[in-house]
């Protein structure tokens, strides 16, 4: 048989491949740069546009577009003012007055008052509703209204990181009076807020349109309209950046980013940020005898493991906090010193023929790297002498085995703290009456407990400064590394750096 | 007359059929989500809730009652159109699934033609050059085809296509700028209903892509079974008759070989539609498409057990509706059907 091309066949073909060609002749899709656009490739969605109602660390750069908090932080992560111009919290943490800016409107024109705070932090919460931020204002008992600017916050307990979570997850001022005309679901749907942007569309799981709030009360943003695109793969991350079809993108592979950055228009940063890589501890099981715990620690190579998954930028740290935040202990050093790990545990009794056993829990994929770096230290440890198992685990099931007291020994965890405050970090991690940490120990715990209602900020830090300290000297919290955001971006592109890693549309320009 | 009677018929007695078949599906899904070692409770709270606050979310979810009681309430509830409510998107399932089934629906239809397309043209290709050094090159051709994954081809495509000659989109459903119109949720027809033609445009060019992937990673089981039928049908005397009249090659291959080849396809074919429903969720990951399988992707990683139970429901749904098509068609195109 043969191939017998007519002149019909070939006319047939030709009109496919107009057809064809008309529609990719229409392929204008790369947005085109212009001083206006900016389209930002992000790899998460937000949960709800009710910014109350989850706490999600990667969506806050995109509720901090159409709504604002009562309180902002500067890219060194210092508290500012933003809609609260004053506050002082009082000596006994039980109150703390403040007063807020009478300039201020939400997107539908109605001006912000002291009602919406109210309505925000307490009514909203007591109505019933499920929202996140209960459980974070759970000491707040009411706001009191002394005028249209001015009221004061009163808690059933000293409440000393108040402030901080004026800035923190989910405290994200909404209007009362559009809420309770439109109801919830409806809020949700077109929410209204005072922020630097109004949202114009949204497409779950795939775009999300800005554009600029020409009423803002603070600086007005350079961009008027932002485009998000959420690109939940890191390899289309990697590609859209590549191709041109997003201005910046995040959380791309560290090799990529490297790689990148050598592209020319592009430019690529490996950013450390207010995100601690560690291991959670239990104290019994395998972990009962402290000389075990601080020998896994002392074996642990941090600079290596920075080196093999982060291209060196992920730093080090020997405390549970960050660099450049209150609860850093910058002239501390916990050492990488593995023989010092083989005699703690030689004069502990453990031997070749009867060596220290314990399991290490590790996320596959939950952060960067994890399960590598869970591999690694197996092999470290296993090099001082110490026999460990390596069991995966899910991070949904995370919390649920911790309040069960079902974690092994050691879990590798990461902790994302934006405000940086050591509550958050030091705090939350050995709380003995929170999730988030697997150590139960009394001696920390008690310590952890009294700094929760430690008022006076100074006392407060100087507290958990040394209370991270004994925990990673006793074994009780073994510190990794400072984790890192990735960030490619056209060169032509300016933001602001955050050390907390918001990448914030509302502070870009093109140069 | 006679022919759509029967065809009545049958669906009736499918439409029938499907409803134990879908009970049972509703049953296992149901067991099978609550024997996982999750805790919805827990994943309904915030990290900092308390252990007192979980165990009052368990109560409140009927999450201490036991499975058949849990059961018989939820199935309760479906039947008055309540598949329950989001964990972590606090919303009800219905409207999640609704406002995403659309453009999975949209996709997948559409990677279905192209598979479609592939399949038959390969399928004749390969019938076409059999015996000859081309079928060799064709057969090689379509095991490396068969043996790349959804997501493999999604990557290649992407890379190649959008990256090295930067001729296709590959983010979202539209390029920035294109405003969305919202009727049906079916984007191509919503452009069309609104007479943007420059919008239908455009979100035909981001569907080319995942359509390309999806369509390509299925197309080499149709091109081969058509052509494993063709041969069998080539063995049949009414070919030889019809040489024996004088038609040309080109008109028995299609007017008698392929019409009665086909049939085996199309019944592959609907087989094949339901796994590519199930191929979208990766995909639709890659191409930030705003689909079912992205929503499904979202609530396996955060235990959304209502969502999960509710798109499962969902695909079980959509596979027994295109099986129920396929043999309709099965039906219309084979006289020995209807005469039984």
């Amino acid at each position: 048989m043969t191939f017998e091309i007519d002149r019909r066949n070939l006319l047939q073909m030709l009109g496919l491949a107009a057809v064809s060609g008309s529609v990719l002749s229409q392929a204008n899709f790369a947005f085109a740069q212009g001083a206006d656009n900016v389209t930002i490739g992000w790899p998460s969605d937000v949960p709800s546009w009710d910014p109350n109602l989850r706490f999600v660390p990667d969506a806050q750069p995109l509720f901090k577009m159409v709504f604002d908090q009562p309180l902002d932080q500067s890219p060194d992560l210092k508290l500012i003012g933003n809609l609260i111009t004053k506050w002082e919290l009082k000596p006994d943490g039980l109150s703390m007055p403040f007063e807020i800016r009478s300039d201020v409107k939400f997107h539908n024109g109605d001006p912000m008052t002291m009602e919406d705070f109210k309505y925000t932090f307490v009514d909203r919460i007591k109505s019933g509703l499920k929202l996140d931020i209960a459980n974070s204002w759970r000491t707040l008992t009411d706001i009191e209204i002394l005028s249209p600017t001015s009221g004061v916050m009163k808690f059933s307990a000293p409440t000393p990181t108040a402030p901080q979570w004026l800035a923190f997850l989910g405290s994200y001022l909404v209007p009362k009076k559009y809420i309770e005309s439109v109801g919830p679901e409806e809020f949700a749907k077109k929410p209204v807020g005072t922020g630097p942007y109004k949202l114009v569309d949204y497409q779950m799981n795939s775009r999300i349109v800005f554009e600029r709030n020409d009423d803002y009360f603070g600086t007005k943003p350079k961009i008027k309209r932002v485009t998000i695109d959420i690109i939940k793969d890191p390899s289309a991350r990697t590609a859209a950046i590549q191709s041109g079809q997003v201005d910046l993108t995040v959380n791309i592979p560290v090799r990529e980013a490297e790689r990148l950055g050598k592209t020319e228009g592009l430019t690529a940063e490996i950013n450390p940020f207010t995100r601690l890589i560690l291991l959670q501890m239990r104290n019994d099981k395998g972990f009962t005898d402290m000389a075990v715990r601080l020998a896994a620690h002392h074996a642990i190579d941090k600079a290596a493991l920075s080196k093999a998954f982060y291209g060196g930028a992920a730093v080090p740290l020997s405390v549970p906090a960050t660099p450049g935040t209150p609860g850093y202990l910058p002239d501390y050093k916990f050492a990488y010193d593995p023989e010092l790990s083989k005699k703690l545990l030689a004069d502990a009794g453990y031997t070749a023929d009867k060596p220290a056993t314990f399991t290490l829990a590790a996320t596959n994929g939950q952060f960067p790297s994890d399960f590598d770096i869970a591999r690694a230290l197996v092999q470290m440890w296993q090099k001082v002498g110490l026999k460990v198992e390596l069991q995966q685990i899910e991070y949904s099931k995370y919390f649920e085995l911790n309040r069960g007291g079902q974690l092994p020994e050691a879990t590798l965890y990461s902790f994302d703290n934006a405000t940086g405050d050591p509550e958050i970090f030091s705090g939350y991690l050995m709380n003995p009456k929170m999730p988030f940490g697997a150590w139960k120990g009394p001696e920390i715990g008690d310590k952890i407990l009294k700094l929760f209602v430690e008022p006076v900020y100074e006392k407060r830090i100087a507290g958990y400064k040394a209370v991270a300290q004994e925990a990673v000297e006793t074994g009780a919290n073994i510190p990794i590394l400072q984790s890192v955001q990735t960030l490619v971006k056209k060169k032509s592109l300016n933001y602001v750096k955050y050390g907390n890693a918001w990448v914030l549309g509302s502070t870009m320009s093109w140069s | 007359m006679r022919m759509f009677a029967t065809i009545a018929k049958l669906l009736v007695k499918r439409v029938l059929t499907a409803i134990p078949i879908l009970l049972l599906v509703s049953a296992l899904l149901f067991c099978i989500l609550r024997i996982l070692p999750v805790d919805p409770a827990a994943m309904s709270l915030p990290p900092n809730a308390t252990v007192q606050e979980v165990e009052a979310m368990r109560t409140e979810m009927g999450l201490n009652l036991p499975l058949y009681q849990q059961y018989g309430i939820w199935l309760n509830k479906l039947f008055h159109g309540d598949i329950g409510r989001s964990i972590h998107f606090r919303q009800d399932v219905t409207s999640l699934i609704g406002s995403t089934l659309p453009a999975t629906i949209e996709l997948a239809l559409i990677a279905m033609v192209v598979a479609t397309v592939f399949g038959l043209a390969g399928g004749l290709f390969l019938f076409y050059v059999r015996g000859t050094r081309a079928e060799a090159v064709m057969d090689f051709l379509s095991i490396l085809l068969l043996s790349l994954p959804e997501f493999l081809w999604s990557l290649f495509l992407l890379l190649i296509f959008g990256v090295f000659f930067e001729v296709l989109p590959f983010t979202g459903r539209l390029s920035p700028g294109f405003e969305r119109p919202v009727v049906t949720g079916f984007l191509l027809l919503d452009s069309l209903i609104t007479g943007k033609i420059s919008t239908f445009l455009n979100a035909l060019q981001h569907m080319i892509l995942p359509c390309l992937a999806l369509g390509i990673a299925l197309s080499p089981s149709l091109m081969r079974v058509l052509r494993s039928s063709l041969l069998d049908v080539y063995q049949d005397d009414y070919i030889q008759q019809a040489r024996l009249r004088g038609l040309s090659e080109k008109r028995i291959l299609i007017r008698h070989g392929l019409k009665n080849a086909i049939l085996p396809t199309l019944s592959l074919m609907g087989v094949q539609f339901g796994f590519l429903f199930g191929g979208t969720l990766l995909v639709e990951i890659i191409y930030s498409y705003p689909g079912m399988g992205n929503l499904m992707v979202d609530a396996i990683r955060n235990a959304d057990l209502p969502i999960i139970q509710g798109a499962g429901l969902t695909y079980c749904i959509a596979v027994l509706v295109i099986s129920i098509v396929v043999d309709s068609l099965y039906m219309i195109l084979n006289p020995k059907l209807r005469a039984r």
